[in-house]
C-alpha cells in the first residue's frame, strides 16, 4: 500500500561505524513525522534516556522533515524538525526541539528519505552526502574550521557544482560511484546543514546553518554535532513523493491564496491573520536598499525573509537582524548605516553558526557587568575583548568570535550561561533580573512570562523557551495598534471569540482561556490553552510540518467571517494531511495525536530526572514586576474585567506568584493525568492513549507517576 | 514538356514552392504542422506565452511543486516543466532564474524529435508537447534546447523527456489547461511573479519573456518596481 505523503524509510546513521541503514517509516507512521516520529526513534533507539548532556555520545539526534514537507502545503513544504537532548540547558539538558527551514526537508524527501537519525561518534570529523538513496561518508578534516558559508561553498565545489544560476542541469550520475542506476539530473543545487566554529567547540549556543540563513539554534544541536565530529549533512533527490489526492491539495492550497490571504489587486498591508499577509519579512532593523526580494522557505504563501543587491543580510530575519541593535544605535544615529552593521552582524552569526538568541537578553548582562566593573580586563571576571567598542561590527565579530572558540568569557559560557553565571558568583543576577533568563536556562524570548502566561507557562511545562508563535500576534498586533496609531482590526471580544472556535476540543468556545488578567492568570481555563497549545503544536506545527510563524491562522480580516484557515473545512489543516496523505483525521484527532507525543516527551523528561519540585521559572520572575526592557512600552491583551467585559489591557506591572502558581501546575498536571506530586505520566493515562510500552519503561525505571495523586 | 520532366526528382521548383507553401499556410493555419518537400518543417506559433519577473519570484518553488503535481499527481523538483534556480548567498536579482519554456517560433526541441513525440497541439492552441507514447527517451531535444538550464526535463524513472505544455495535459489541476485555460504556475504563485500572453515575445531578445510584474503594492512594501 502507498504511503502516501511519504518517501517510505527513514535513514539511520552510525557515526561510531560509519554505517548507514534503512529504517521502514511504516514502523513509525502512527506519531505522524517530523516532531513525533523523532520522539519515537529517539525513545527506541537512545539506548541511555537518563543523558542529562546533549554531547553524551549516546544522544541521538534527530532531523526530521514531515509528511508536508516537498509539497505545496502553504508554509508547510519547507520546514524540518531537530531533536535530540539538547545542550547548555539548566539544571538538565532536556530532550528538546528546534526547527529549520529552507529547502533541506524538501531535498531529502525527493532523495527518498522521511529523517536522519544520527547516532554514536565518528572518530574524526566527518560529512554525509546523500545522494538519493546512496549515502556516502567523507573525511571532514579539511572542512573543520570553515565557517558555515565556505563549508557549503566547499561542498559544492567538491561536488563539482557550479554556484550562481542560469546554470545547467546537473547530471547526478557524472561520478561512478553512485552506481548503474540513473540517477537523474537536477538544476538545483544540494542542501546542505552545516555547522561552524560554535557547533565545533561544541558550545552550547552552536546551531545548524542552511544556505545562508536557516538555522536550529535553541536547543544547542550545532554542539550536538559537534561532539558527534559531524561537520555536515548534504543531499540531493531527484524523484518525487506520491501524495494521495493530488486535486485536493492543489484546491486547498488555491483557497489559501485566493480566500485567506490579502490580494495583490486590493492589497491590506496590515491584515490580522497569521497566514493571509502580503510578503512582509519580519527584518528588525532598516533595509539598506529596496533592491530586494522577499524571500521563502519552499511552499511558503508569503516569504518573510529578504535578499539584497548589497551582499550582505541574506535570508537573516527577525531577532538575529536585531541582536545588535540597542548597541548599534548608541553610536550611529544614521538608520541606514546601522541598518547595514545589524545586517553584517547578523552574517556573523550564521557564519559562526551561533545562536544569537543568547544575546537577547544576554549581551545587556554582560554590559552590566562591565559597567559594574565585574568583568573587564583584569577584573574578578576577566576579559581581554574591547568592550569600549560594542557597538561596533569589530566588537559583534570578536565577542561572538569567542563565545564560539571558547575562548576569554566564551570559555565559561560555553556550558550554558546560567552556569557561567554561578561559577561567576553572579546568581544574584537572576534574582535580580539583570540576568533575564526564565525557563531552563534559556533566555527570555521577548514575551515575558509575566505578561503571555501561554508562552511563559508552556516553556516552563515543556522542554525550553516553547518558541511557539500561536497566540503572541494577539501582542504584537495590539500592541503595534496603539503605538502607531492604527485602527485596532478587531474588539477584543470579537478577537476571543474567533480564537475560541477553533481551541477544540479542550477550550473551544471558552473565550476566558485568553483571559490573561490578574484575576484569571493561574486559572483552569488558562491551564487548558496551555495544553492546547503544545499538543496542538506537538502535531500539527512540529509533525505535519507547519512554519511556527504562519499556522495556527485563528481569525483574519481577509475573510467576511474573519474566521481563519485553521480547521476551516476548506483550507485547515486537516484538509491538507487528508490530501497529502489519504487519512480522514480530523483537526481535533490530529490534537489528540499531539497529545500522545506530549506524553512521550514526557516520558523521556521524566526519565531524564524530571520532577515538578525542579519546575520553576528564574526566580526574578517571582520577585519582581515586569517593567522595562521591551521594545514596546505596554502589553496588550485582551481580559476581561470585573464586569466580565472584553477589554485590551496592559499586563506589565505585575509579577509571578510562587504559590498560586503551584497550585496551576498541579491543575495542569490533573488535567493531563500526570501524578501531581511528581508531575510524572501515569500507567492510566499512557495505556489509554496505547502507550503500554512507555508505562512499562517508566515502571522499570521506577518513574511511573502514581494514579489518583 | 511538361516542367516537372526538366527537374530533378524532389528539387524545388517556383511552381512547387507556391503549391506547398499555400498547403502548408493553410494546414499552420488550421494548427498542424507540416513538412515541406525540402524538409523544411513548419511550425504553427504557439498561442500562449509565459512571462516571469524575475526580481519578483521569492524563490518558493511552490509554481515547480505545483507544476509537477498538476501534471503527475506528485511532488518533485525534477518533473516540473518550470525550474526555479536560486543561489543563497548572491546578490540580488542574480539569486533566483525562473526557467520556462520559451515555446519558440522555430521550436528547436520539435524539429529534432526523431519520431514526432514532440509537437504542436492544434487542440491547445499548437503549445509544443511531447506524448510520452511516443517518446523513444532519446534526449534529443533535451540536447537540443539551446537555453540554459535547457527548458525540458528528463524523468529518469519512466525514460522520456518532459516539457511545458502551458498545463494542457494536467489530471490533477481540475481545470482545463493550455492556452486560454489556466496554467498551474500562474495561478499558484504566492506573488503573482508568473503572467501568461497570447502574445508571442521577441523571438530574438534573450529577455523578451522577462517582465515587470511588480505593481504600487509592490512599492508600498518598500521594494524597487524598476
Amino acid at each position: 500500500m502507498a504511503l502516501y505523503g511519504y518517501a517510505g524509510k527513514i535513514l539511520r546513521l552510525d557515526l561510531t561505524a560509519r554505517k548507514a541503514t534503512a529504517v521502514d517509516t511504516a514502523r513509525y507512521r502512527r506519531w505522524g513525522g517530523g516532531h513525533g516520529m523523532a520522539s519515537a526513534l529517539f525513545w527506541d533507539f537512545c539506548r541511555d534516556k537518563t543523558i542529562k548532556d546533549g554531547r553524551d555520545p549516546a544522544n541521538v539526534c534527530c532531523v526530521m522533515p514531515g509528511p508536508f514537507s516537498g509539497t505545496i502545503v502553504p508554509s508547510g513544504g519547507g520546514r524540518c524538525e531537530v531533536t535530540g537532548v539538547g545542550v547548555g540547558m539548566d539544571p538538565i539538558s532536556w530532550y528538546t526541539r528546534s526547527a529549520i527551514g529552507g529547502r533541506f526537508s524538501a531535498m531529502l524527501k525527493y532523495a527518498g528519505w522521511d529523517g536522519v537519525v544520527i547516532e554514536g561518534r565518528a572518530s574524526e570529523p566527518v560529512w554525509v552526502e546523500i545522494q538519493n538513496s546512496e549515502v556516502r561518508f567523507r573525511d571532514a578534516t579539511r572542512l573543520w574550521g570553515l565557517d558555515t558559508w565556505a563549508t557549503q561553498d566547499e561542498i559544492w565545489r567538491l561536488q563539482r557544482r557550479r554556484r550562481g544560476t542560469r546554470t545547467g542541469w546537473h547530471d547526478l550520475n557524472d561520478r561512478a560511484e553512485w552506481g548503474a542506476a540513473d540517477q537523474g539530473r537536477t538544476t538545483q543545487l544540494s542542501a546542505i546543514m552545516t555547522i561552524g566554529a560554535a557547533g565545533e567547540h561544541q558550545t552550547a549556543h552552536a546551531a545548524l546553518i542552511h544556505d545562508a540563513g536557516n538555522g536550529a539554534g535553541q536547543g544547542g544541536f550545532g554542539a550536538v554535532w559537534g561532539s558527534k565530529n559531524l561537520k555536515a549533512i548534504s543531499v540531493i533527490g531527484t524523484g518525487s513523493i506520491e501524495v494521495a489526492d493530488p486535486a485536493a491539495l492543489l484546491a486547498a492550497r488555491l483557497v489559501v491564496k485566493e480566500k485567506y490571504t490579502a490580494s495583490w489587486e486590493r492589497p491590506d498591508f496590515w491584515t490580522w491573520s497569521r497566514l493571509g499577509n502580503l510578503p512582509r519579512p519580519i527584518i528588525q532593523s532598516t533595509p539598506p536598499t529596496p533592491d530586494r526580494r522577499p524571500q521563502s522557505c519552499q511552499g511558503c504563501n508569503n516569504g518573510c525573509r529578504l535578499r539584497f543587491s548589497v551582499g550582505y543580510g541574506n535570508e537573516s530575519a527577525c531577532q538575529e537582524t536585531s541582536w545588535y541593535a540597542p548597541f548599534i544605535g548608541r553610536l550611529v544615529k544614521d538608520r541606514i548605516k546601522a541598518g547595514e552593521i545589524n545586517l553584517k552582524a547578523a552574517d556573523i552569526v550564521q557564519r559562526y553558526g551561533f545562536n544569537s538568541f543568547v544575546y537577547q537578553t544576554g549581551l545587556h548582562w554582560l554590559e552590566h557587568l562591565v559597567e559594574e566593573g565585574a568583568l573587564g580586563p583584569g577584573r574578578r571576571i576577566h576579559s581581554d575583548l574591547p568592550w569600549s567598542q560594542l557597538g561596533t561590527l569589530e566588537f559583534a565579530e570578536a565577542l561572538t568570535r569567542a563565545l564560539s572558540t571558547r575562548t576569554d568569557i566564551g570559555a565559561d559560557l560555553a556550558d550554558g550561561w546560567v552556569q557561567a553565571a554561578r561559577k561567576w558568583g553572579r546568581e544574584e543576577d537572576l534574582h535580580t533580573g539583570a540576568l533575564q533568563f526564565s525557563y531552563w536556562g534559556w533566555p527570555e524570548h521577548g514575551y515575558d512570562p509575566r505578561a503571555e502566561l501561554e508562552w511563559g507557562y508552556g516553556s516552563i511545562m515543556g522542554d525550553r523557551d516553547t518558541n511557539t508563535h500561536c497566540f503572541n500576534a494577539i501582542f504584537t498586533s495590539v500592541s503595534a495598534a496603539v503605538a502607531y496609531g492604527l485602527p485596532l482590526r478587531l474588539e477584543a471580544g470579537e478577537l476571543v471569540s474567533l480564537v475560541a472556535k477553533k481551541l477544540a476540543p479542550y477550550a473551544k468556545d471558552r473565550p476566558e482561556v485568553l483571559d490573561f488578567s490578574d484575576a484569571n492568570m493561574y486559572s483552569e481555563a488558562v491551564a487548558q490553552l496551555v495544553r492546547w497549545q503544545q499538543h496542538y503544536c506537538r502535531f500539527w506545527k512540529n509533525s505535519t510540518i507547519l512554519c511556527d510563524l504562519k499556522w495556527p491562522d485563528f481569525y483574519n480580516t481577509n475573510v467576511p467571517s474573519l474566521e481563519g484557515a485553521t480547521g476551516s473545512p476548506d483550507g485547515g489543516e486537516q484538509v491538507f494531511w487528508k490530501a497529502v496523505t489519504g487519512e480522514d483525521l480530523s483537526f481535533e484527532g490530529g490534537v489528540e495525536r499531539g497529545r500522545q507525543i506530549w506524553n512521550l516527551d514526557n516520558a523521556i523528561w521524566t526519565l531524564q530526572g524530571r520532577h515538578r519540585d525542579i519546575v520553576h521559572f528564574a526566580p526574578y520572575l517571582y520577585e519582581h514586576e515586569y517593567e522595562h526592557g521591551e521594545l514596546f512600552p505596554f502589553y496588550m491583551w485582551p481580559c476581561r474585567d470585573g464586569d466580565g467585559k472584553w477589554a485590551y489591557t496592559d499586563l506589565m506591572g505585575r509579577k509571578l506568584d510562587r504559590a498560586k502558581f503551584e497550585q496551576w501546575k498541579t491543575t495542569f498536571y490533573t488535567l493531563e493525568g500526570w501524578d501531581t506530586a511528581s508531575g510524572w505520566p501515569t500507567r492510566r493515562t499512557l495505556e489509554a492513549m496505547d502507550m503500554k510500552f512507555v508505562a512499562d519503561a517508566l515502571a522499570a525505571a521506577g518513574r511511573l507517576g502514581r494514579e489518583g495523586a | 514538356m511538361a516542367e516537372n520532366d526538366t527537374t530533378t526528382p524532389g528539387a524545388v521548383t517556383r511552381r512547387r514552392f507556391l503549391r506547398d507553401t499555400s498547403l502548408a499556410g493553410c494546414a499552420v493555419a488550421a494548427g498542424a504542422q507540416v513538412l515541406l518537400a525540402d524538409g523544411t518543417l513548419v511550425i504553427p506559433a504557439s498561442q500562449g506565452f509565459l512571462l516571469v519577473d524575475l526580481k519578483k519570484c521569492q524563490g518558493c518553488s511552490t509554481c515547480m511543486m505545483a507544476c509537477a503535481l498538476a501534471h503527475t499527481g506528485t511532488a518533485s523538483y525534477t518533473l516540473a516543466r518550470i525550474q526555479i534556480q536560486q543561489d543563497s548567498f548572491a546578490r540580488f536579482p542574480d539569486d533566483v532564474f525562473m526557467a520556462t519554456c520559451r515555446q519558440c517560433a522555430d521550436a528547436p526541441c520539435v524539429r529534432v524529435c526523431p519520431t514526432g513525440a514532440n509537437a504542436p497541439d492544434p487542440a491547445f492552441g499548437n503549445v509544443r508537447r511531447i506524448d510520452p507514447a511516443k517518446c523513444i527517451g532519446c534526449r534529443s531535444c533535451v540536447a537540443r534546447c539551446p537555453y540554459t538550464p535547457a527548458r525540458l526535463q528528463w524523468d529518469h524513472a519512466r525514460q522520456v523527456a518532459l516539457k511545458c505544455d502551458l498545463c494542457a495535459d494536467t489530471p490533477h489541476l481540475g481545470s482545463r489547461g493550455g492556452p486560454g485555460g489556466v496554467q498551474t504556475c500562474v495561478r499558484v504563485c504566492p506573488e503573482k511573479a508568473i503572467s501568461f500572453t497570447a502574445t508571442m515575445p521577441d523571438q530574438k531578445d534573450l529577455h523578451s519573456y522577462e517582465v515587470n510584474l511588480r505593481d504600487r503594492a509592490w512599492a508600498k512594501l518598500g521594494m524597487s518596481v524598476k
